[in-house]
């Protein structure tokens, strides 16, 4: 039986008066890819805000088995959760060296040499810049960071925020390869959030439309991919 | 010649100060970008308690020692508890309660040791290192270019190399991804204003450890203005950039408006004001100041 | 929320309701004032307290030019906060003006206002581009050269340096105000008679009444300016600006026009309140007008309550009576008589600010408004059909004070 990484249950939040998210159920396995597929204020990036215990929540949010559901963002990251954020959410003064040595921050094993190598291996561009600041990279490399930097603390779950936003479309091929060897490579469970639907489905197991804050369709990738109201109100076909 | 090297001297000595209380002000704005205007006042009751140490018989340098140690506890629980309440992005309120912290604690030391000038121990004992011709360089004025140079120096290395130091450049950089990466920016920020009052403790005795000054309660008001200049010159986010803009705001004191005082007869008690269109000048001119790396501009 | 009686806004009640509450906050400072023109001070234990009106008048003093940083603070939102610096231009030109020149008090207004009003606007054009906490270090910095600056050789002749600069401001009571005959009358009222004190009222105490109604006088006028200053057009735009000032920019708002004219109304006010301060006075002198005098300007801004005219009013109050008030209690039960020597007021006025911060954004005037609201409250009037009614005007009435109080940018 395969391990449930996360699993969210009647999840509400919102800022303020304003409430975005009006109880979601959804889950990730290990080892799965899932994307949230939805437009513009259909409240994803409120989905992993909520996730991180950044906004007012309520609702059942558990990892692993252990409910999280209103504990503070850096005890939900210090238990295995990696948040890459919209805009990409690097420390753009620090190098790309700190920046990843930030990333391990909770972590106290001594294997965090040994990672970054790894990852500077898998991303070797990252290794030519180690020494230069965040700030000073290219989107797509800030990208390739950001997500190098999540990785560093050894998540149990991933979380990428619209990873296509503000990119050109060559480059974000690029990076969804990417993300795709990193799930099936790697192992890494991923929860992608994306307007991109085409692509995210491409290199996902299941995925979830949300629409104004509620679950509308969900089901594994290559269904909803061929679903035709999905393929009309998302993919533009 | 010899009075110019003079006046060098004293700007280096004054401008040392500066340097220290605006490397202070800095910590905390890396860490709030915020302006602690109880600074000085913070810097001033630390070095009473050094003061008090001594007078109780603790050896001077052990005594400033802990006296920085006290000022930073004191600053750690002022940012418990009046701070960090405080939404960072809203402005007036947190001026507002460094404004009240100024008051407090600049009447509080008022009425614990009265108004009277006490003089304070010297620090890096008395005499000449070097004479040339009529101008002399004290040790007091080496003791605090090494002061500074040593204070620079660690804080260079507590920020790189240890874990709370990466800590609190990834929070001045980046406040939410911090979180995201599992960083407790309360007490990261905590130790940014620890940080600084031990700092602007040990720039207020360095500079009342001049043999010309002494120790009252009123004492750093003037040298917060200087240090502030002396900050935003640098670029309000770089220790470096204080250390030069304090270096700067010291010549401008001691050379400048002394060579305005002769040819224009420039009031050499208008260095204050001086002080203050310097700061005007590089906020309009040039915000990030010579060193700073972002924008300051957050209203 | 539900209050005892609730008055439609712009109904007569609404006129009658304010007409009379006017009413009675001018009789009652005119009572206030006979009742303490004679009485110097109270004692409570060992304590003494001063109540004279030259406390009074220092606070209508403070108040003018705190209502000035409501202006640019409280509704502009601007961070200027070096008030200090054009009390003390207004004291010393007023005082330079009635010393050297023989100028009636009062009429150096006509001096100071325009004078403060170009100064701020000048000091004020450098502070379109620096904004918040920039500012208002750069204005505290401006507030603490004051001192030094009128202490300028150079200006030796004007100032009097360090001395300060006397001037006699002969305000003496015209001979038809029958202060002996009120006093008489109100010594005579049954049960509250003699809290009025007993016999006629000494001349030197009849010229501090007549300042103090005139101070007020002066002080009115400028609260009813600024009141309609801030429901003006202009006033909407400082509000705009201080609310949102992208927004504001972006609906056509002239940013540094508004900016400015904040900083100039602001300085003046300013200006007046030192004409006040010199009148009351009788000079002007250097530590009157340091750093510490901006910051307590500060205190009196929020803790009276940022952003509400009568907040400058409390303000004024507070910061006049407080340290004064500290400084007599010599004794205080647990408390060492040790510690309640020296600057107590400052402490009190520091911790205060810091108090208020936390637990009454919007100052005093916003609690005593909570408790108003439980027992009077002015509703809108629901628009009624397809005329307009005169809802506009009552409602903006309203607005100037109440809807500013939710708004306060204090946490």
């Amino acid at each position: 039986m395969t391990n449930r990484v996360l699993e969210v249950n009647g999840l509400e939040a919102g800022y303020g008066l304003i409430q975005v998210l009006h109880g979601i159920d959804f889950h990730v396995d290990e080892g799965e890819a899932v994307v949230i597929l939805g437009a513009n204020g259909a409240g994803k990036t409120t989905t992993l805000r909520a996730i991180c215990g950044m906004i007012q929540t309520s609702g059942s949010v558990k990892l692993n088995g252990e409910e999280i559901i209103g504990a503070k963002s850096a005890d939900i990251v210090r238990r295995g959760v990696a948040h890459v954020p919209q805009g990409r959410g690097t420390f753009p003064e620090l190098s790309v060296e700190d920046n990843l040595e930030v990333g391990a921050y909770t972590r106290t094993d001594g294997e965090v040499e040994a990672d970054m190598e790894r990852w500077y291996e898998t991303y070797p561009v990252l290794y030519q810049r180690r020494t230069q600041t965040a700030g000073s990279l290219s989107g797509g490399e800030q990208q390739m960071l950001a997500v190098a930097r999540a990785l560093m603390s050894r998540p149990s779950l991933l979380l990428l925020d619209e990873p296509s936003l503000g990119l050109a479309p060559l480059i974000v091929e690029d990076l969804f390869e990417r993300f795709a060897a990193l799930n099936k490579e790697q192992g890494t469970t991923l929860l992608v959030v994306e307007q991109n639907a085409q692509l995210a489905l491409g290199i996902a197991d299941r995925g979830y439309v949300l629409a104004s804050g509620a679950i509308d369709v969900q089901g594994p990738a290559d269904e909803l991919i061929n679903d035709d109201a999905i393929r009309r109100a998302y993919l533009g076909v | 010649m010899e009075l110019f090297l003079q006046r060098l001297f004293d700007a280096v000595s004054n401008g040392s100060t500066y340097a220290l209380v605006a490397v202070a002000l800095v910590l905390i704005f890396k860490a709030t970008t915020l302006i602690n205007f109880a600074q000085g006042e913070m810097g001033m009751l630390g070095a009473f308690f050094a003061l008090q140490l001594w007078l109780w018989g603790v050896p001077m340098w052990i005594a400033l020692v802990l006296a920085m140690i006290l000022s930073a506890i004191l600053a750690a629980g002022i940012e418990r508890v009046l701070i960090r309440p405080f939404d960072p992005a809203d402005h007036l309120p947190l001026v507002i309660i460094t404004l009240g912290l100024f008051l407090v604690i600049n009447a509080v030391a008022a009425i614990v040791w009265r108004f009277d000038p006490r003089s304070f121990p010297n620090l890096f004992g008395d005499g000449n290192a070097i004479s040339i011709g009529g101008a002399n360089l004290g040790w007091y004025t080496v003791g605090t270019i090494i002061t500074v140079v040593g204070v620079l120096v660690l804080l260079q290395l507590l920020l790189t190399r240890t874990k709370i130091g990466l800590a609190f450049r990834a929070v001045s950089s980046n406040l939410e991804s911090s979180e995201l990466v599992g960083i407790r920016v309360g007490p990261t920020l905590q130790f940014g204003w620890a940080l600084a009052a031990a700092v602007g403790t040990l720039a207020a005795a360095v500079f009342v450890a001049n043999p010309v000054r002494q120790l009252e309660p009123s004492i750093m008001l003037r040298v917060l203005i200087f240090a502030a200049a002396a900050a935003a010159l640098g670029g309000l986010d770089s220790l470096w950039g204080a250390v030069v803009g304090g270096l700067s705001i010291g010549l401008v004191q001691s050379v400048i408006v002394q060579y305005l005082n002769q040819w224009f007869s420039f009031p050499t008690t208008m260095s204050l004001a001086a002080a203050v269109v310097v700061l005007m000048v590089v906020l309009l001119v040039k915000p990030a100041g010579l060193f700073g790396t972002a924008a300051v501009e957050r209203v | 929320m539900n209050a005892r009686w609730t008055i439609l806004a712009g109904s007569p009640q609404h006129r009658t309701y304010k007409l009379v509450t006017w009413t009675l906050f001018a009789l009652f400072v005119f009572l206030v004032a006979f009742a303490y023109v004679d009485v110097g001070s109270i004692s409570i234990g060992d304590n003494t307290y001063n109540i004279s009106l030259i406390r009074l008048n220092k606070a209508v003093a403070f108040a003018v030019a705190i209502l000035g940083l409501q202006v640019v603070v409280g509704y502009t939102g601007q961070l200027a906060l070096g008030q200090s610096f054009f009390f003390g231009m207004g004291a010393y030109i007023a005082a330079w003006l009635v010393a050297d020149k023989d100028w009636p008090v009062l009429l150096t207004l006509l001096i100071v206002i325009p004078a403060c009003f170009l100064v701020g606007v000048i000091l004020g054009l450098p502070a379109l581009r620096i904004k918040g906490l920039y500012l208002a270090l750069v204005t505290l910095g401006m507030a603490q050269v004051f001192p030094s600056l009128v202490k300028l050789e150079s200006l030796q002749d004007y100032t009097n340096g360090s001395g300060g600069k006397i001037a006699d401001i002969g305000l003496e009571p015209p001979g038809w105000i029958p202060f002996d005959g009120i006093a008489e009358f109100l010594q005579g009222i049954p049960l509250l008679g003699g809290y009025f004190g007993d016999g006629p009222i000494p001349e030197k105490q009849e010229e501090r009444l007549w300042k103090f109604f005139l101070f007020m006088l002066v002080a009115g006028i400028c609260f009813w300016l600024v009141a309609n200053l801030i429901k003006s057009r202009p006033g909407r735009a400082m509000r705009a600006v201080r609310d949102n000032e992208t927004g504001a920019a972006v609906s056509g708002i002239d940013l540094a026009q508004t900016k400015t004219l904040a900083f100039g109304v602001a300085s003046a006010l300013g200006g007046v309140g030192g004409v006040i301060y010199v009148a009351e006075l009788g000079i002007a002198s250097p530590d009157d007008f340091t750093q510490l005098v901006a910051i307590n300007f500060i205190v009196g801004l929020v803790v009276g309550g940022v952003g509400t005219l009568s907040g400058a009013a409390v303000g004024g109050l507070i910061i006049a009576i407080v340290p004064d008030w500290a400084s007599g209690t010599q004794s205080v039960a647990f408390i060492p008589e040790r510690w309640l020597q020296g600057p107590t007021g400052s402490v009190v006025l520091g911790i205060l600010l810091i108090i208020l911060t936390f637990f009454l954004a919007g100052g005093v005037v916003a609690g005593a408004r909570r408790l108003k609201a439980r027992i009077v409250q002015i509703v809108p009037q629901p628009p009624s059909g397809g005329s307009r009614p005169p809802v506009s005007t009552a409602v903006a009435d309203d607005a100037a004070d109440s809807t500013d109080s939710s708004t306060v940018e204090v946490g």
